[in-house]
């Protein structure tokens, strides 16, 4: 009753219209514009065009930072997401002494800023590159190595509510109907996991995707991320064939949520 | 099975404690232009980003827009998780995922976004133009009421999500009682609410202050050339001016103010959450 009579108020409503337009305006501006006719843009367009998405296909920097981006969110995910469940399993289940720390310790890289974590992995790339002898700022490894640290916090976060939303019994119930230890895990653990570990995937890969301030000084030339190679150019200006690119990674991320949601409600695990 | 803990922490050690260390020791450095840097313990780093004029408006610039930006999320935000939480159709897990949504697509990707709609070939400015209801175009972008628009969009998923976890669980009894006592909808909200969600404020608003604070891509491309925060004047002091130990400096004033400013602000609203529980049960 009262719920229903505050929600019909008109300030509520307007303050809830106002949040969602804030959220969704410019996402929905940049893909309109991307199919505009016009490279200055002008209201209405004198027609429509796909042309904006051949063009910035052709431009070097955003095929190779896209390809680019997407091998490193790939790699990273997989590294990172298995290491991350190992972790809240062992965070959730053995009793650890100064479990509190650990976890302090592997939720941290969401606490530092990520222009303050890149430059300081930037400084600590410099100085492993003089005593290693080999080349680790603007490859592809190093890069890895820093989105990892950004996949790991998420995973964690997502399995341990996973595991700790689950019920034992079935654990014990198992065991007493003569499961060993590791089928008690294959068979009744492990499914409970699942939800968390695709969305961690989930969350893991797009984090990473769109990750700008962390892969700032750790790219180099011709190994550039997407969102660098989309910054470099906003500098400057923004344009139909910008507007393109910024759709295809819309349309990238709606698509794996959607393609997600099929497995587990997205809107259950956050 | 405690061994399983193993890999991720020392990879986190490896690659993000290690490298802080590594940074807090080179913000002790001293710089010389002709050999960039010079080992040394010194606080001169320290003490310069504090008495420089320049940089303490910087500081003060992003503290400000951080603070309001915070405040604003939270006036925008709380409706919208209200409405989102007490919503009972099966619309619901698609209002949830198009609330998560823009926070997904990326920072740069709604920097653009802004840039699009707001800059002067814009969509706004495009529009008034085009329909003559202006002759030049406004300026409504390269200043701090842009930035703070772009940044209230970018964290207001977060303080939306926050807040509907916390607001679900505030038995729709509670509300009801209330009201039926007599209290008009507004002071439902005010007086049981708000009081029973501060936890979820709390959390909000300190999640959402980090982010505000740490703004990169939006304070660069909607704030211009000449607006500066913190986290881009870290970046260009290794990039542009080269002055790693400075640069370093600056990274730990803010890192060092945030992590302060929020253990403060949970302290306080946590203890204001338990008086008003102890007021209730008395």
């Amino acid at each position: 009753m009262t719920g229903a009579a505050t929600l019909r108020r008109l300030p509520f409503r307007l303050l809830v219209l106002a949040a969602f337009a804030l959220m969704l305006a410019p996402v929905a501006t940049v893909m309109t514009i991307s199919v505009f006719r016009d490279e200055i843009v002008s209201f209405p367009p004198t027609g429509l065009t796909l042309d904006w998405y051949v063009n910035a296909w052709a431009r070097r920097e955003f095929a190779r930072g896209f390809v680019t981006s997407l091998q490193v969110a790939a790699l990273a995910t997989c590294i990172g997401v298995p290491l991350g469940t190992a972790a809240a399993y062992a965070l959730v289940r053995a009793r650890l002494t100064g479990a509190q720390a650990i976890s302090t310790l592997l939720l941290a890289p969401l606490a530092v800023p990520a222009v303050v974590a890149g430059t300081a992995l930037y400084m600590f790339y410099l100085r492993a590159e003089f005593w290693l002898d080999r080349d680790i700022t603007s490859t592809l490894e190093g890069l890895v190595a820093a989105h990892v640290l950004l996949t790991i916090p998420w995973t964690v976060r997502l399995v341990t509510a996973s595991l700790q939303g689950m019920d034992r019994a079935a654990e014990e119930a198992a065991a007493n109907l003569g499961a060993r230890p590791f089928t008690v895990f294959r068979r009744v653990t492990l499914p409970a996991m699942r939800p968390g570990i695709i969305a961690a995937s989930l969350f893991s890969f797009i984090q990473s995707f769109e990750n700008l301030e962390l892969s700032l000084l750790l790219v180099g030339p011709g190994r550039t991320t997407l969102p660098v190679a989309m910054l470099n150019y906003l500098e400057f200006r923004v344009d139909p064939t910008l507007a393109a690119v910024a759709t295809v990674q819309i349309l990238l991320v709606a698509i794996l949520m959607l393609v997600t949601d099929r497995f587990v409600s997205i809107a259950r695990t956050v | 099975m405690a061994a399983l803990v193993l890999p991720a922490g020392i990879l986190v050690a490896l690659l993000l404690v290690a490298p802080m260390v590594l940074l807090f020791r080179i913000s002790l450095n001293e710089f010389s232009p002709t050999q960039m840097m010079v080992e040394a313990t010194t606080a001169a780093n320290y003490l310069r980003a504090v008495g420089d004029p320049y940089y303490r408006s910087v500081l003060l610039t992003t503290l400000a827009v951080a603070l309001g930006s915070t405040l604003l999320a939270l006036t925008l935000g709380f409706p919208a998780a209200y409405w989102l939480a007490r919503m009972q159709s099966r619309w619901k897990s698609l209002a949830t995922i198009v609330v998560l949504f823009p926070l997904l697509v990326g920072n740069v990707v709604r920097a653009a976004g802004w840039l699009a709609l707001l800059g002067n070939g814009g969509a706004i400015n495009a529009t008034l133009l085009g329909i003559g209801v202006i002759a030049a175009p406004l300026p409504l972008i390269y200043n701090t009421g842009a930035v703070v628009a772009g940044i209230v969009a970018v964290v207001l998923p977060y303080m939306v999500l926050t807040l509907a976890a916390v607001i679900e669980g505030i038995p729709r009894q509670v509300e009801e009682a209330a009201s039926n006592m007599g209290a008009k909808p507004f002071t439902v909200f005010r007086r049981v609410v708000l009081p029973l969600a501060l936890p979820g404020v709390a959390a909000g608003s300190v999640l959402v202050f980090v982010l505000c604070m740490n703004t990169y891509a939006t304070a660069v491309l909607l704030g211009g050339p000449r607006f500066k925060m913190m986290a881009p004047a870290v970046y260009d002091q290794f990039v542009r001016g080269n002055n790693w130990p400075f640069g370093a400096a600056l990274a730990f004033i803010l890192l060092t103010i945030t992590l302060v400013l929020t253990v403060f602000g949970s302290a306080a609203l946590g203890r204001r959450y338990r008086r008003r529980l102890a007021e209730e049960t008395t």
